[in-house]
């Protein structure tokens, strides 16, 4: 199964330190020391707030990914439980955005430095790849501060959904009659 | 690797702890310390919020000489001429128009309490005013 | 704050009163949602929904300006349903009879057209209030930043009174203040009417303790707050009484006071204006002198956090530049002016400090090196005394009588209300990613990537789409005394009429708009509540590029040199 990153709207206070956390994990902490205007600073997760909810949205890694199947050129895969974009196959066309029911992929300007042939920026699809490859996991659930963002793995998935199935029992028992 | 210095955030009332990870002579990050208050957890302000040492002038620029306007344009000039005409000029001052003329204040942000306790004192002992105030109220 | 931020966590009840953590102090938001997960019960009192709102049991989403009306219906529903905590009334407090003579007439049912919160709702929140085992009170600037704001910080005060909530763990009432050395300013005197730790200027006996200490004369004389200089300036006729010179050190009086036109026209006015910073910013614009300073990171000290914390700040790196410490200059210019000072470092200032001043004495360096906090009053040297997680111990209060005293208003409206021609509300509030006037984080890359200008005014759907605007949309923002350019945020988390704005922008620098009126006793201003108007910009390239052209030239006049940066 994919992994990936759920927020609870209990905790988040919306402050978006993950956002900057994101940035810097892909980046790195080089952006600090660079000329403002030299590096690319597109997160890949964003803070939505309503009249009763402050939650991270980001990529799913669903398990039939829409963005996987509609990519023309073949630059979305799966690579270890993860939905990865390839920015060096990516065409910019934005037909896995439009896929995405979500909402969890845009267009951004590559970060590899990479230009066009005619020397303008290449513009990419840019989504959460659970910082793969990093150590400590993804950035944005070490760097949140109330501890709302989670790594939801298999194990996780089996226990809720025990949990469910025993609530869901209990309450049928009690319904009577019928 | 380099030196990793322990400090209590800049931003904000809550006192968070945290450490600047040094090398080179450079700040490269900031990382949470187990504070009291903070327990090993940073927002982005104290977790992002250092690179301004290094200047990269976005709104403003850092300050680096003393400056004094002269005919309405600020002029850089070295240490002795800004203090004795700052002391100058407030002396002046104070004889013509009494200490209670002259107003000073401490500061909420960066300094830190000894250079408050230092303004204060000077204000109250060398101007001769407690016109001294900050800017809690605003 | 009477109590730590750690004993947040563990109130039974979190009465939030204007306060919005995750905006201005996630780290202490983090204690709020904490606090909830334990099972605590949140009430908050606030005009928008907040993060705390948000998760809140009750959120009384009062009017703008009522925050009096509403404290008086809470102590009224208190003492009218016994819900009083009648010993700790008799034993630890005085003037309770003056108090209930006057919420007397602040039935729910008379707020409810003053507040807008429902009479069943400010009764429900009152019963818990009063009910629950320990209820703690947090407030924010919500609450100081109106012209009738210490009136309401007793009310908030002596409902803790009235329900015994002082005097032990996890309760009490905690003014969680803004900037983080808000508290040490204070502590140092940095005040019109006391010297460090809160000893007053007009007590004789403190006053020859400094006198000797220092071996000079000094004034009995309370001094004025800085929200009377503007005063002070234009409109004081005697020369004897007017403000001549103005020594500003680390704060941008042209950005962050209320009514900037009149503080532009001050700062002009004033014979001589000294400004010591770490950045150029707007009042050096007025300056005469300059004097460069170290920032933060570079230089040593102890700062006070907003729960009476003292923790140290280190030297990390050398500063660049021409620059001394705060404390180095000032000195010099004292030694210049014949009053010589000669500090070798910030622990020889610290312990000079102690010495004069009995409640912070016990708190030595090399306590707070080894502790790494330490909450004051501490009196003692000895490691014994770590200091006092919470007030009130007990019952005492300050009060020379050792009781606390109860303190009730009439509510006062807001000096400027909404009219016709200025039909909105705008109160001024904060952006987490930005602090103060943002001379530093507007500095700072990542920080300045997430946000920058010229800002946002949050407001209603409805009126979004009454004004025929929608979101990021520049808009024009007007009232008596200025106008500006800001983006439209459309949120369902504020009322129709209400609007809030940020207020460390430059180009959409809500202080243009705000009112210099003030408390009459502590002196803050109004900047929670002025009447505005909005209005459409048709031709939204031309008010871009006015922003965009803005920017730069405040670039410019910050001494960037702008033709390097390829925006």
């Amino acid at each position: 199964m994919n992994y990936f990153v759920k927020g609870n709207p209990d905790l988040c206070i919306g402050c978006r330190t993950c956002m900057i956390g994101c940035v810097v994990a892909h980046e790195g902490e080089k952006i600090f020391q660079m000329n403002p205007w030299e590096y690319v600073f597109n997160p890949k997760l964003d803070i939505v707030k309503t009249a009763t909810i402050t939650i991270p949205v980001q990529c799913k890694h669903c398990e039939n990914p829409a963005c996987m199947n509609v990519c023309p050129v073949g630059a979305i895969e799966m690579i270890d439980n993860t939905v990865v974009v390839l920015h060096d196959k990516c065409i910019g066309c934005k037909t896995c955005m439009i896929a995405c029911p979500y909402g969890a992929i845009d267009m951004v300007v590559a970060s590899d430095g990479k230009k066009q042939l005619d020397n303008s920026d290449r513009i990419v699809a840019n989504k959460c790849d659970l910082c793969i490859g990093r150590e400590e996991g993804p950035a944005c659930i070490q760097v949140c501060p109330t501890a709302a963002l989670k790594l939801v793995t298999e194990e996780d998935v089996a226990v809720s959904v025990s949990n469910k199935r025993t609530a869901a029992a209990i309450s049928l028992s009690q319904v009577k009659g019928s | 690797m380099g030196k990793q210095i322990l400090t209590t955030c800049p931003y904000c009332g809550a006192g968070c702890q945290l450490y600047l990870n040094v090398n080179d002579g450079k700040i490269v990050s900031a990382t949470p310390a187990a504070g009291r208050t903070n327990e090993e957890t940073l927002c982005l302000k104290g977790r992002y919020g250092w690179d301004f040492l290094n200047d990269p002038q976005i709104l403003t620029k850092r300050l680096t000489k003393p400056l004094i306007r002269k005919n309405g344009i600020l002029e850089e000039v070295e240490w002795d001429e800004a203090i004795s005409y700052t002391a100058g000029r407030l002396s002046e001052i104070k004889a013509k128009y009494g200490p209670d003329s002259i107003m000073g204040t401490g500061s909420a942000r960066g300094p830190g309490n000894e250079a408050n306790y230092v303004m204060q004192k000077f204000m109250r002992a060398a101007v001769g005013t407690n016109n001294v105030d900050h800017c809690a109220r605003v | 704050m009477s109590m730590g931020v750690p004993e947040i966590e563990d109130a039974k009840l979190l009465f939030i009163f204007g306060y919005n953590g995750a905006d201005a102090h996630p780290i202490v938001a983090r204690r709020i949602v904490k606090a909830k997960q334990k099972g605590a019960k949140l009430i908050v009192t606030d005009p928008r929904i907040t993060e705390s709102a948000r998760i809140a049991d009750m959120h009384l989403q009062l009017k703008g300006g009522s925050n009096m009306a509403l404290i008086n219906a809470i102590g009224n529903v208190i003492i009218a349903e016994g819900l009083a905590d009648k010993k700790f009334v008799e034993d630890h407090t005085s003037g309770y009879e003056e108090y209930k003579a006057i919420v007397e007439k602040y039935t729910p049912e008379y707020a409810e057209p003053i507040c807008h919160v429902s009479p069943d709702l400010i009764r429900e929140a009152a019963r818990a209030y009063a009910k629950a085992e320990t209820s703690m009170i947090l407030y924010g600037m919500g609450v100081c930043q109106f012209a009738q704001a210490v009136d309401v910080v007793k009310g908030l005060a002596s409902l803790a009174l009235l329900t015994g909530n002082f005097g032990g763990p996890n309760m009490g009432i905690g003014p969680v203040r803004g900037q983080n050395n808000v508290q040490g300013a204070c502590d140092m005197g940095a005040l019109p009417n006391c010297y460090s730790g809160y000893q007053s200027v007009t007590d004789d006996a403190v006053r020859e303790k400094f006198e000797k200490a220092w071996g000079v004369p000094l004034s009995n004389k309370v001094g004025i707050p800085l929200t009377h200089v503007p005063h002070r300036v234009l409109e004081e006729k005697d020369e004897a009484k007017k403000i001549h010179a103005y020594y500003i050190f680390g704060e941008d009086p042209a950005q962050s006071d209320p009514d900037l036109a009149e503080i532009r026209e001050t700062l002009d006015k004033i014979d001589f204006v000294i400004m010591q910073d770490i950045f150029m910013n707007k009042t050096g614009l007025h300056a005469d002198v300059i004097l460069p300073s170290t920032s933060w990171g570079e230089h040593d000290g102890i700062y006070s956090c907003c729960d009476r914390g003292f923790q140290r700040i280190r030297k990390a790196i050398e500063p660049k530049g021409d620059v001394k410490t705060d404390w180095e200059i000032i000195s010099l210019i004292s030694t210049a002016m014949g009053y010589p000072m000669n500090y070798k470092n910030t622990q020889e200032i610290w312990d000079e400090m102690r010495s004069l001043t009995p409640s912070f004495y016990g708190a030595t360096y090399e306590k707070i090196e080894a502790l790494g906090s330490i909450q004051w009053p501490c009196r003692d040297e000895s490691m014994e005394d770590k200091g006092t997680p919470y007030l009130h111990k007990g019952g005492k209060f300050a009060h020379p009588d050792g009781r606390g005293k109860f303190f009730a208003s009439e509510w006062r409206p807001p000096c400027e209300v909404e009219s016709s021609e200025y039909p909105y509300s705008l109160s001024t509030v904060r952006e987490v990613g930005h602090y103060s006037v943002r001379t530093m984080t507007g500095n700072c890359r990542a920080l300045a990537n997430l946000e920058d200008e010229p800002g946002w005014i949050q407001m209603s759907p409805a009126d979004c789409e009454k004004l025929n605007v929608k979101e990021g949309d520049l808009i024009r923002v007007y009232s008596r005394r200025g106008s500006l350019i800001t983006r439209v945020m459309p949120t369902e988390r504020v009322k129709a009429g209400a609007t809030y704005m940020t207020y460390q922008w430059w180009i959409g620098a809500c202080n243009e708009l705000t009112t210099p009126y003030l408390d009459p006793i502590s002196n803050t201003p109004e900047s929670k509540y002025c009447a505005i108007n909005l209005e459409k910009i048709d031709d939204q390239a031309s008010a871009e590029q006015f922003v965009k052209d803005s920017y730069e030239s405040i670039r410019t006049n910050m001494g960037i040199d702008t033709a390097k940066k390829g925006v």
